[in-house]
């Protein structure tokens, strides 16, 4: 056997063809099968945002649990987003952070933070290593949605800020944070919810969208989870809460939530059967957060939340046997660990089920994990100091909003289409608009760069081949490459046309001994350029591959 | 080899099959197979959805029930003085002017209080109960037009475009796709911002992929790339053939879109189907400003509407394409009656849809809604008409559908209205019997015990239904072919809550609704 037929033969034993099984059957027992880069790959992509070669070798290094473990390590909170550059803010010097500093009657000092805002976002995903934190974050901000509605940074810090803090912690408790968090009273009108007329909004939407979910209309007003006269008992329960802060030029007044009891209604309130007939009498400030005790009696409210955890790592399709054998078993876990998150996702990310060969790959890469995934992997390189970083942050940011995905503006309050919308789910990310997007981004990457004002942002070839095992053989670097891009092998067929990019025509051992010349002369720019671009056409063809959109 | 390509000419009947979810579904609707198809017909639709739920009784406002809505939404409520007079008991919204020069062409058709029996609230089942065509009580996977394009195009995404039909059956000038053009198999519109940028993609090579669920999402994403170069050359071509003659207004992104519709049209684009989002229409708070109820955000929208729409006819007819197009509002619930404090309105349940174009039956279908002295709280509008009874009448009139596949692609009780004329051939008999008001009397109102209802039958099907506030459908009192004369029922009290109802009395094509209250 030749040299490189073994070398083939190794390869291709990292990720065997899938045997032709249709159905998964596993549950949320823990996984016992093979641990290789497919299965560490696979647990990375999809509780990270484009884990790097490195990363993934470490993770089997470490072993499954272990890798979990590590994911799921709590973290302090990151230091907040800064002026960068803005030499005109009255209030907040450059390298200080804006989150608590008025506005000015003159100055636009809301464009800057904007745009630190969401620089900051962008990089805190960019240099997340082993952690689902980010992920868990956008998974928050995708539930309890609010969006460009809102114009204020500082609102969308705090808001985000306290996702990031119960990114796996107690969900109960999470909502009754976000209930009166001063970004959702004003995205949902909370703030102008009065005892005179109540505003239903946000009690609707507590119950459908961020809490139990709806059920099918089995009568009149009755969603079988809850009725319309319950929207209207909550909201009265919810009357009283108001928010300041927005927008404010005043250094006196600080961001913050009030409760006004002369806008609370201190009747009682009537829930219907679906909520045993519960009236809840006044109870002042303190009455929003007994109303959520009261709907996170009903287990229902596990698994509505298990099943968007599950469309969120693992599939849009949810079958009976899913359902019954992880969703329902999730939720146990959920209400056994009185709704603290972190037990239940650990149990998910480690089972069976997740793991099984036919969850590896069917899942479209959103915008954002798109974009991460071609920086990431191939690790493209940022400029040295921090404004020059941010400006390129804030590239990738505006790449995702092209593409459909823009970090605090989901399109409505129910989140991004494609975690709800049946039937397509997570294809809504693919049509002709975003898919040229999507395509010139790496098309971009590949080619000029990204032109931030220094060194354009691109892939480059030579530093790519410095992070594989085996650089010198060009059916290696295809394989290795695929294996860290692409979740389920290519096909014979692509490999070759993979091939007769890097090497057009020419036999193997050309690729070989070129890079060890190359090597050899690290400073002939004849010999860089030309392995370099070889390179780089290859990797460009290979993320303009539809395998390269799945997950 | 293109994967395209390759499909074609190995024959290989690939399909993407439906990805049952693990949620409850209903029945489906029955497949249509069409037969009486004109290959000539060359009509096109573009729905305008309203994202958010629209308030009708702020852009038609019902000057007979003006003292009610004054009592129910004095703080949102438009100065009498400040409305365009349109018929003696209608009046538009004072930003409504481009659609109030359509209304006097007689290019305007209002359907009054469109929605359906026992209205959801949620924003996003009723917007998939109007995108799919579905009973509330059912959850339907396909939209009403990709049902249709369906029945002509079974194999579809396989082997499209074609020689035959080259362009895209339709377009969502959007970033997504519109449900409406949800089909089994994927979705039949694509989107499309501007048809001058668009570039070729790369197209996978041909391999096989794997019959697993990674197998088809690449199988639909190697067809989304092929289908997107190819229809995309096709919009390009009818974007460099096609021109604009009037004007458009500016600062308007609605108009930019009806624009591109126009230019592509006019270039020999053969789409059918277009959809043009609007949002916004969730106007919870300051839908209007306070003290100054004719300003606001949904004044910014209804004037956004009505210039573009406006506009964009003007076009179409000086293009010579007045009798091709026409255009549609949908939206997936009205408001409720009474506001709140905010300035704004909560979800509701009935509203106006609006029909424009040369070809449509100009002036209003239906009656004023009734607005009652004491509005309940959570109270919307009653319904009048079907939203599927729109649809379905559209099909037949516009795309030649026959009356039989339409109940198929909706359900058995549809009831043909005459929203659009075929501009040619008027039914006159069907609009003469619209013209006259069907007899429904109740008796006494209020009532606690009971109450008696009277109403005259000409000998066709009849279907009498009590409604609650809320819009449930809570009783249905008859639903059979009567004998001609007069009829009379009664309205047991027993079993109903002291509130507002309404009693909908719907034959044939034509309906009335009368509200009566329980004590």
């Amino acid at each position: 056997m030749n040299r490189r037929a073994v070398f083939t033969t190794l390869l291709s034993n990292r990720h065997s063809l899938l045997p032709k099984i249709t159905s998964v059957h596993s549950g949320l027992e823990p996984y016992d099968g093979a641990w290789a880069f497919e299965q560490a790959a696979h647990l990375l992509r999809r509780a990270t945002f484009g884990p790097t070669y490195t990363l993934i070798k470490e993770s089997v290094n470490l072993g499954r649990a272990a890798t979990v473990d590590q994911l799921l390590t709590d973290l302090d909170q990151p230091p907040p987003p800064i002026n960068l550059n803005f030499q005109d803010d009255p209030f907040v010097e450059v390298g200080e952070t804006w989150i608590n500093a008025p506005y000015d009657n003159v100055i636009n000092l809301r464009f800057y933070r904007s745009l630190s805002l969401r620089s900051w976002t962008m990089g805190l995903i960019h240099q997340e290593g082993i952690s689902a934190r980010e992920k868990m974050t956008l998974f928050w901000h995708n539930h309890f949605s609010v969006n460009g509605a809102l114009s204020d940074p500082k609102y969308f810090y705090r808001y985000i800020a306290l996702l990031r803090q119960y990114a796996w912690g107690n969900f109960r408790e999470l909502v009754k944070a976000v209930t009166i968090d001063p970004a959702m009273l004003r995205f949902l009108n909370g703030n102008q919810n009065r005892k005179n007329a109540p505003n239903e909004n946000y009690a609707r939407e507590l119950l459908e969208l961020f809490t139990i979910g709806k059920g099918p209309q089995v009568g009149p007003g009755d969603y079988t989870n809850f009725t319309e006269a319950d929207i209207s008992a909550m909201a009265k329960i919810l009357t009283g809460w108001g928010e300041r802060g927005y927008n404010s030029t005043n250094p006196d007044i600080e961001l913050e939530t009030f409760f006004n009891p002369n806008q609370h209604d201190t009747n009682d309130k009537q829930l219907s059967a679906r909520f045993d007939n519960i009236v809840v009498s006044d109870m002042g400030d303190q009455e929003y957060a007994h109303l959520i005790d009261i709907i996170f009696q009903k287990e229902e409210v596990a698994r509505f939340i298990c099943r968007k955890l599950y469309r969120w790592f693992v599939y849009y399709e949810i079958s009976e046997q899913a359902e019954a054998d992880v969703i329902e078993p999730m939720a146990q876990l959920l209400i056994a660990s009185d709704y603290d998150i972190k037990p239940v996702l650990s149990a998910l990310l480690n089972s069976a089920h997740f793991f099984d060969a036919l969850n590896i790959g069917p899942m479209i890469k959103n915008p954002i994990d798109f974009v991460m995934s071609a920086m990431k992997q191939l690790e493209v390189s940022l400029p040295g100091n921090l404004n020059q970083k941010a400006t390129a942050w804030y590239k990738l940011f505006s790449s995702a909003l092209l593409m459909q995905m823009e970090y605090y503006n989901p399109p409505d309050v129910a989140g991004w289409k494609a975690y709800y919308q049946e039937p397509s789910f997570y294809r809504i990310w693919i049509n002709a608009t975003t898919l040229i997007h999507r395509m010139g981004f790496t098309d971009t990457i590949c080619t000029e760069g990204f032109d931030i004002g220094n060194e354009p942002i691109k892939v480059n070839g030579l530093e790519t081949l410095e992070l594989l095992d085996n650089p010198s053989d060009p059916n290696a670097v295809i394989e290795e490459l695929s294996a860290l891009l692409f979740p389920q092998p290519l096909a014979d067929v692509q490999k070759t046309a993979l091939k007769g990019i890097l090497i057009p025509g020419l036999p193997d051992y050309e690729w070989t001994v070129e890079y060890g010349l190359y090597l050899s002369n690290p400073n002939d720019l004849d010999l860089a350029v030309s392995i370099n671009s070889r390179m780089v056409q290859l990797i460009q063809a290979m993320l303009s591959l539809p395998e390269f959109y799945l997950s | 080899m293109k994967r395209r390509t390759f499909l074609r000419h190995t024959g290989t009947a690939v399909s993407i099959p439906l990805l049952l979810n693990g949620l409850k579904l209903s029945a489906s609707p029955r497949q249509a197979m069409f037969r009486h198809l004109n290959p000539d017909n060359d009509k096109v639709i573009v729905l305008i959805q309203l994202i958010g739920g629209n308030d009708g009784l702020n852009c038609i406002v019902p000057m007979d029930q003006y003292d009610n809505l004054a009592n129910a939404r004095g703080n949102i409520l438009l100065p009498e003085n400040e409305l365009l007079y349109v018929t003696d008991t209608n009046f538009f919204h004072p930003a409504m002017l481009g659609m109030k020069s359509l209304y006097d062409d007689a290019k305007m058709r209002i359907v009054q209080s469109v929605g359906y029996p026992n209205q959801n609230r949620s924003h996003f089942r009723s917007l998939d109960i109007w995108n799919t065509g579905s009973p509330a009580e059912e959850a339907w996977r396909t939209g009403w037009f990709g049902r249709y394009f369906e029945s002509l195009h079974p194999s579809f995404p396989t082997n499209y475009p074609n020689e035959e039909y080259p362009h895209p059956f339709a377009i969502t000038m959007a970033s997504i796709v519109s449900e409406t053009c949800q089909g089994t198999a994927s979705n039949f519109s694509m989107t499309l911002e501007d048809p001058f940028s668009l570039s070729p993609l790369t197209e996978g090579n041909g391999s096989v992929p794997p019959d697993t669920p990674y197998g088809e999402e690449l199988e639909f994403l190697r067809i989304s790339i092929s289908q997107t170069n190819d229809y995309a050359a096709m919009i390009t071509e009818a974007a460099n053939l096609g021109n604009n003659i009037q004007a458009y207004p500016t600062d308007n992104n609605l108009a930019e879109y009806l624009k591109t519709i126009a230019l592509l049209l006019s270039g020999g684009l053969q789409t059918k189907v277009f959809i043009v989002p609007l949002g916004g229409f969730d106007t919870h708070a300051n839908q209007v400003e306070e003290g100054k109820p004719a300003d606001g955000e949904h004044a910014g929208l209804l004037s956004e509407l009505s210039d573009a729409v406006n506009a964009f006819h003007k076009d179409l007819q000086a293009l010579g394409l007045g009798e091709r197009v026409v255009t549609m509002t949908f939206s997936e619930f009205g408001r409720q009656i009474k506001s709140n404090e905010s300035f704004g309105t909560d979800h509701g349940t009935a509203a106006p849809l609006m029909l424009f174009g040369q070809c449509v039956v100009p002036g209003f279908l239906g009656n004023n809604p009734e607005i009652p002295n004491q509005v309940a709280d959570q109270e919307g509008l009653a319904m009048q008409y079907d939203f599927r009874d729109v649809y379905g009448s559209v099909l037949m009139d516009w795309f030649e559908v026959p009356e039989d596949d339409v109940r198929n692609l909706f359900y058995q009780d549809f009831q043909y209205l005459p929203v659009l004329q075929p501009c040619s051939t008027v039914n006159a008999e069907k609009l003469r019997l619209q013209a006259e008001d069907l007899q429904l009397h109740v008796f006494p109102s209020p009532f606690q015990h009971g109450a008696q209802i009277r109403f005259y039958s000409e000998g066709a099907w009849v279907k009498l239904s009590l409604f609650n506030s809320l819009g449930s459908e809570v009783r249905v009192l008859t639903n059979r072919r009567l004998p001609v004369g007069q009829h009379d029922l009664r309205l047991e009290g027993h079993g109903l809550a002291p509130g507002n109802y309404y009693l909908r009395l719907q034959m044939d094509s034509r309906q009335k609704v009368v509200g009566v209250v329980k004590i």
